[in-house]
């Protein structure tokens, strides 16, 4: 009952000292914004990026057309030795038929194009589609495939168009890996550099305040309270509105990455993210930064 | 646990024999309730504010404490609330040495004690209503008591209208009275007053001085600083003269002599 009261007294000191002493309570929530914003829109963005890179790295393949005239015994050696391979994740056989199955799904809204090839003419090569743990191995693969033993059985080899994607991607990754990481690393060092002394700021601005508390009989935290309250405040206003704007940045940017990114649905960039769990990391990141600023703050006055 | 401090302030109790000191009409132990022996306080090397001081506070009493300004009364009203710490000597309060309390401990001693500062010492962000109130509520007394409290004692030191005005904004007699009604509030059982009427005009300083009165009738010991002669002649209460640091003077009856 008696610890109500005095919570409840210093909440109501905490809000009202807030909002007399405004400009400064914006300026910590400010910074306290931009420590939160910067770190979680880093971490959603190597995320989104980690999560497409998985999808489509899986989707990358290596496709080898044979001439016509190699043997079915000839190709069946050459997929074996590919199995045999430690890169090599599976191989499929596209027969000719197949092929042309393929090619009437691709060709249904043109009938005439599609008719052009038929079951009395197929002029489609047979073909093994290869797949690698890494899209790093194709490469070899494709050298395997070039030497000269195999050069002549071969018409064409083709890595399909996700190649270029995930080189992309990959580039990316590595970009906001080592770029965004130091940043936000920067970011949040300097910020709390910055939220700690806006608080001491606003503490040493109302020192006088603390020493009249204390001279009046005020416990320790009876006159601590109020300012750590003030400092969890910044933290719970800043989280939700780094959330708002991180929100905001995704239905705006999110079109534009999955244009550049050549991902018809944007969902799935950020299937992977919690918007709830950012919004609940934010608020306890931003309480946890007010507290332990204003902690320090004040202890310094207390003494 | 916690009332302690508050206990022994009331029930004063003694265990150590006090020097005898001779200009002084020596009352049995038990009424002994403050006790200044051989306190110093230097500032730095060279400011000593005060110097070797020794009396004592008995139960129910009413002090002034006079001398030209810098003679060290504010400096002793410090030591007393524990805002400075002697550079020698000791003050027991209720048998203890203050500058022993404990962090924890200070605080439930100070709500004892009601101070009237000569800087008046209000929270600037707030207002007159929320200065006197918060008095009150450090001391953890419920919401029901503070409403009908701080309104009585606003109007006692003439400052209705003023109530919901912020401190900065008000007059050196103004703030005067805010810092007496939140002295006054949670009934100390040692108030001290230092120059409490030095910012106000003659009526006024009857007004407070009667009020000091009418709370020392009812219990509470009174040191009032002041260097108001005609204050202090007229009060016919013990009065202790400082002269640069030091007690030059100690009498019943008293009158400002200097
Ligand atoms: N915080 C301080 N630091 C240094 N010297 C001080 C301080 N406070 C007071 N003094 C000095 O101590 C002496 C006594 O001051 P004070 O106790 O305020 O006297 P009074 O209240 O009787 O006018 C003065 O010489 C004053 O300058
Ligand atoms: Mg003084």
């Amino acid at each position: 009952m008696q610890l109500f009261t005095t919570l409840t007294r210093i909440t109501k000191t905490a809000l009202i000292s807030l909002w007399r002493n405004r400009w400064l309570s914006l300026a910590a929530t400010l910074v306290m914004i931009l420590t939160l914003f910067t770190v979680s829109f880093f971490t959603c963005l190597l995320l989104m990026v980690n999560s497409t890179t998985t999808m489509l790295r899986s989707k990358v393949d290596i496709s080898v057309y044979f001439n016509d005239s190699v043997s079915n015994d000839q190709i069946f050696s050459i997929e074996n030795t590919l199995l045999a391979r430690s890169d090599v994740k599976s191989v499929d056989y596209i027969s000719k038929e197949k092929a042309l199955e393929v090619w009437r799904s691709q060709n249904t809204d043109n009938t005439q194009l599609r008719d052009i090839i038929n079951d009395a003419y197929n002029p489609l090569p047979r073909s093994l589609e290869i797949k690698t743990d890494q899209p790093e191995d194709l490469e070899g693969v494709n050298t395997f495939l070039s030497s000269t033993d195999y050069k002549p059985l071969i018409k064409e080899i083709s890595y399909r168009k996700n190649k270029d994607l995930v080189d992309r991607l990959i580039k990316i990754t590595t970009f906001i890996k080592y770029v965004g990481w130091i940043l936000s690393g920067l970011f949040v060092i300097i910020s709390i550099l910055i939220i700690y002394n806006t608080i001491r700021l606003t503490i040493y601005a109302r020192s006088e305040e603390i020493e009249i508390m204390k001279l009046v009989g005020a416990s320790d935290w009876y006159v601590q309270g109020p300012f750590i309250l003030e400092g969890v405040v910044y933290g719970i206003l800043a989280a939700i509105i780094s959330s708002l704007i991180l929100y905001l940045a995704a239905q705006l940017f999110l079109p534009a990455a999955g244009n550049y990114l050549g991902v018809a649905n944007v969902s799935t960039l950020i299937s992977n993210i919690s918007f709830f769990a950012i919004i609940v990391i934010q608020l306890l990141v931003g309480i946890f930064l007010g507290t332990l600023c204003s902690v320090f703050a004040v202890k310094k006055h207390l003494k | 646990m916690k009332n302690k401090i508050m206990t022994d302030l009331d029930i004063k109790q003694k265990n150590k024999t006090v020097k005898a000191e001779p200009d002084k009409v020596k009352k049995a132990d038990e009424s002994v309730v403050i006790e200044f022996q051989n306190v110093s306080k230097k500032y730095s090397a060279n400011i000593e504010a005060i110097h070797d001081v020794s009396f004592n506070v008995l139960i129910g009493e009413f002090i002034s404490l006079v001398g030209p300004s810098g003679a060290g009364k504010s400096t002793l009203v410090k030591l007393l609330t524990c805002e400075e710490k002697p550079t020698g000597g000791k003050i027991l309060v209720a048998g203890r040495d203050i500058s022993e309390l404990k962090k924890k401990e200070l605080p439930f001693f100070r709500r004892k004690v009601g101070v009237i500062f000569q800087d008046f010492k209000l929270l600037p962000k707030k207002t007159v209503y929320e200065n006197i109130a918060f008095a009150l509520e450090v001391c953890d007394a419920p919401d029901s008591e503070i409403k009908e409290k701080v309104p009585k004692i606003i109007d006692l030191v003439g400052l209705t209208n003023r109530a919901f005005s912020f401190t900065e904004e008000l007059s050196g007699g103004e703030k005067q009275r805010v810092s007496i009604a939140r002295a006054l509030v949670h009934n100390p059982k040692l108030l001290i007053a230092d120059e409490p009427t030095g910012n106000l005009d003659p009526v006024s300083t009857w007004e407070i001085i009667e009020l000091l009165f009418k709370i020392n009738k009812q219990g509470t010991i009174v040191l009032l600083a002041s260097h108001d002669k005609e204050v202090v002649d007229s009060l016919q209460k013990r009065v202790i003269t400082m002269k640069d640091g030091k007690v030059v003077s100690d009498q019943q009856k008293g009158k400002y002599n200097l």
